[in-house]
C-alpha cells in the first residue's frame, strides 16, 4: 500500500485518495481558434511515461482537496506533493 | 431540536460480545449522539475575509486538523477553509455575521449519523477498519478517514477516558454502526 502526503492533512494511506490523471496537461486558451489536434491532445492523448510523472490526486476521503504529486510510474515512489497553486 | 434517529432500528441498548468478567473501562461503550445542530461553514476561495475576525459562540474557527470547543459548541476542521459546527445552542445570530458573498453556510443537522465510542479499547476498534495512525492523535485533534470503506470524520474528545466521536453520512449510518459493533464484539461492548 502506498502512503501519500496530502499537503493539508499529512501522510495518509492510499485508500483515502483517488487518482486524477496527468497534471501537466494544459487546457487550450479561451477565445482562440483551436485546431482539432490540440483538442484531441487535451482531451484524449496521454504520454503514459515510464519514470517521473506529475499527477493529480484527490484526497477524497479526507480534506477533499485536489493536489499535485510527483510519482515514479515504474517504482510508485512518490517524491513530492504540492498544492494546486504550487510548482513541483 | 428533535430529529428522527438514523440508528433507531439498529441501536439496541444492552451488553454484547465478550463483556463478561470485564470492568467498565475494558469494554467499549457505544452511544448515538442526536438532536444536535450541525452547520457547515465554507469560505469561498476568492474571499479576502480574515477568519480570525469571526467567532461562533465565543469560539474562533480552528486551524488544520484541530477542534475547539466550549460547553455547548464544538467546531472541527474539515479541510482548508471548511469547518463543521456542532452546537446545542442557538447559533444562527453568530452565523449571520458570515456574509453570503464570502461564505457558504449549510444546515447539515439531519444528514449525519454520529456515534460516540468510549473506553480503553477504542483505538483498537478503529485500527480494525481504518488505515489512520490513530495512536498519534489525542483530544483536540480531528481527522477525515475511512472505516471499512465508509468515509468518516473522527473527533477526539477526551484522552482519559478515551472518547471518540465518529461522523458518517446518514445513509451509511446503519452500515457504519454494524462495522463498529462487529469490531467491538471481541472486547465486549455496551450500548448506552
Amino acid at each position: 500500500m502506498l502512503h501519500i502526503k496530502c499537503p493539508y492533512c499529512g501522510i495518509r494511506s492510499q485508500n483515502e485518495f483517488a487518482y486524477g490523471g496527468d497534471a501537466s496537461v494544459k487546457r487550450p486558451e479561451l477565445n482562440k481558434d483551436v485546431p482539432d489536434k490540440e483538442w484531441d491532445d487535451f482531451v484524449y492523448n496521454r504520454k503514459s511515461l515510464r519514470g517521473k510523472h506529475i499527477e493529480l490526486w484527490h484526497h477524497v476521503s479526507g480534506c477533499r482537496q485536489w493536489f499535485k504529486a510527483q510519482r515514479d510510474t515504474a517504482t510508485h515512489e512518490i517524491f513530492k506533493t504540492a498544492t494546486m497553486n504550487e510548482e513541483i | 431540536m428533535n430529529s428522527i434517529s438514523s440508528l433507531k432500528n439498529v441501536h439496541k441498548l444492552g451488553l454484547f460480545g465478550d463483556y463478561k468478567n470485564k470492568n467498565d473501562n475494558e469494554i467499549v461503550k457505544i452511544k448515538e449522539i442526536k438532536n444536535i445542530n450541525l452547520f457547515q461553514v465554507v469560505k469561498y476561495k476568492n474571499s479576502k475575509e480574515n477568519i480570525s475576525n469571526f467567532k461562533i459562540d465565543g469560539l474562533n474557527l480552528p486551524s488544520s486538523l484541530k477542534t475547539i470547543s466550549n460547553s455547548s459548541t464544538r467546531i472541527i476542521w474539515m479541510g482548508p477553509d471548511n469547518w463543521y459546527i456542532f452546537s446545542s445552542n442557538e447559533i444562527s445570530k453568530d452565523l449571520h455575521n458570515f456574509k453570503e458573498t464570502d461564505f457558504a453556510i449549510t444546515d447539515l443537522s439531519h444528514s449525519r449519523s454520529i456515534i460516540e465510542l468510549e473506553g480503553d479499547m477504542v483505538y483498537e476498534v478503529l485500527k480494525k477498519g481504518s488505515p489512520l495512525d490513530v495512536g498519534k492523535l489525542k483530544a483536540g485533534d480531528c481527522a477525515n478517514t475511512i472505516f471499512n470503506g465508509i468515509t468518516i470524520t473522527l473527533d477526539f474528545i477526551s484522552n482519559d477516558p478515551k472518547i471518540i466521536r465518529i461522523f458518517g453520512l446518514r445513509s451509511f449510518g446503519e452500515s457504519l454502526y454494524h462495522s463498529l459493533t462487529d469490531s467491538s464484539l471481541e472486547f465486549g461492548y455496551k450500548s448506552v
